[in-house]
């Protein structure tokens, strides 16, 4: 009974962390394309965003 | 389009037009990492300090994410109600992109908890799925989270975006505890309740530490997600006053 | 004397609207057709054993219902949308509540003629019975068509103006329909009983609750919402 509930929670915590991990991952790749995009257009752009 | 002049638009929104296209700050990485050691710590200090319990052995360490993850849930809920409120009340654009970002947070961890909710209840109910109140509910939340994040997807216009996401998101949150009710009559006026996943004591030391936690991985993610969505917003501002200003 | 003109407003629009769907090809009869179609598959997929049918029959009746009244809510914005009249309807003079209270009645006939037809189709098909209560079955039915309508034409009015609407209405609108959904079939499945446990009276009062509620906050919402 014990053995087969440890399948369980492994998948439990492995389920978690590639959900936890895998949305960390989404982010950072989301917002290295963000900064680079609105790097370049604020260059662009002259008189656009803070000087 | 709307048809009002630019400089309209800018007094509606509530912010001048450098506050529009400025920078949003930077989310600390090094909180992002204090964040994820304390759910490592946390996680390794609940599962080698609680006992074994009956016959169900460890099975009860799930809980140690499936009920915080639920409670982060609600939390990135009210969230987006309170800021889709506040949207409606004073239309600040940036009130509208954080709701947003808490509502594909709070989507994230609504399947991730009925994701567990299923791994736990395979061994301890013998099912994969059962239409207790708790689950149902979370059930339907993630079906307004996937609603609201779909109506975003469809419509383009910012501004009406914006306000429609604000009235679905607040008429959504309306509706959770109202849905959470009647599933829970439906259920015990047939049959009788299925016993929750109720903690012994010795596990609430850990689940405290671990929803401490996950509460900081939650508030990094919102205000990452918030900064990418303000970038995002930044970057077609930009592209409308070239627009306008140029050639 | 301005509440006499809203009021007139209100009849105008609802006019407007249930004309404009009864005498279209495709309007009531195609909605009505469809709900009756889904009965008779819900009926075979479910049957053909006759207790089955019965239990199921409260069930099948409103998920025909509900398939089908995505359409219609759909469509009452549609006209307006095809022919450009959304924008001159706004800037009419008027309060703007008064054409969402229009659309809510327009829709609100629509729908109890089609539930009507669809109940009718039921208890021929899953071989109901109709108890000595069937008064109250008819206002429960009554107090969800409410529910649905509201909830239906609010969703719509933004549902039918995106990209996407045949996925979106049923997406935003399903899951808020949850508590109609299980009171009404509850109650109604006791009420075709013996209402042995008194729950009627209990999911009807829910059933009350929420239609005041989601009355409300539709009006107070719809208002940020109509803006084109």
């Amino acid at each position: 009974m014990e053995e087969s509930n440890l399948k369980f929670i492994i998948a439990a915590y492995s389920v978690s962390w590639l959900v936890i991990l895998g949305y960390l991952a989404r982010l950072v790749r989301k917002g290295s394309r963000a900064r680079a995009d609105y790097d370049l257009m604020s260059q662009e752009i002259p008189g656009g965003g803070p000087q | 389009m709307s048809s009002k002049p630019d400089d309209q638009l800018m007094l509606d929104s509530g912010l001048s037009s450098e506050t529009r296209t400025a920078p949003p700050p930077r989310t600390s990485v090094l909180f992002g990492f204090i964040a994820f050691a304390a759910l490592i710590a946390a996680q390794v200090f609940s599962i080698l300090t609680s006992p074994a319990e009956g016959d169900m052995g460890h099975l009860q360490k799930i809980m140690y994410v499936h009920v915080p993850a639920a409670w982060m849930a609600f939390i990135s809920f009210f969230v987006v109600l309170a800021f889709s409120v506040r949207y409606l009340w004073q239309k600040r654009e940036n009130d509208d992109l954080l709701a947003a970002s808490a509502a594909e947070v709070g989507a994230t961890f609504t399947g991730l908890t009925l994701m567990l909710g299923m791994i736990w209840g395979r061994p301890a109910w013998g099912v994969w799925w059962v239409w207790d109140a708790r689950l149902t509910s979370t059930l339907v939340l993630f079906l307004i989270f996937v609603g609201y994040l779909a109506l975003r997807a469809f419509v383009d216009d910012a501004e009406q975006r914006a306000r429609w996401s604000a009235a679905v998101g607040a008429i959504g949150a309306i509706n959770v505890p109202i849905v959470y009710m009647s599933v829970k009559w439906w259920r015990t006026l047939h049959q009788p309740p299925s016993s929750p996943a109720t903690l012994d004591p010795a596990y609430t030391m850990g689940l405290r530490l671990n929803a401490i936690a996950l509460l900081l991985v939650t508030i990094y993610f919102i205000r990452k997600r918030y900064e990418i969505a303000r970038l995002e917003r930044a970057v077609e501002h930009l592209a409308e006053a070239a627009a306008m200003g140029g050639k | 004397m301005a509440w006499e003109d809203d009021w007139r407003r209100v009849r105008a629009i609802a006019k407007k609207d249930l004309t404009t769907e009864l005498r279209a090809k495709a309007g009531f009869n195609g909605v009505a057709s469809l709900a009756v179609t889904i009965l008779i598959l819900l009926g075979l997929a479910l049957g053909p054993d006759a207790d089955a049918l019965r239990n199921a029959a409260v069930g099948a009746v409103w998920l025909a219902t509900l398939f089908s009244g995505v359409l219609a809510f759909n469509r009452s914005f549609q006209v307006e949308l095809e022919s450009g009249a959304l924008e001159p309807l706004l800037l009419y003079p008027g309060p703007r509540w008064t054409i969402f209270a229009g659309k809510l009645l327009a829709n609100f006939t629509f729908v109890s003629l089609m539930v009507a037809i669809v109940m009718a189709a039921g208890i021929v098909l899953f071989g109901i019975t109709i108890p000595a209560r069937w008064p109250m079955i008819l206002a429960v039915v009554a107090l969800g068509v409410v529910g649905l309508v509201v909830l239906g034409t609010f969703y719509a009015s933004m549902a039918s103006r995106s990209r996407a609407r045949e996925v979106l209405l049923p997406l935003l609108l399903f899951p808020m329909l949850v508590p109609v959904l299980l009171a009404a079939t509850t109650a109604s499945k006791a009420l075709l009983g013996a209402d042995l446990m008194h729950e009627a009276g209990a999911w009807t009062r829910l059933l009350i609750g929420y239609d005041l509620v989601f009355l409300i906050a539709t009006f107070i919402a719809f208002e940020h919402v109509i803006e084109a």
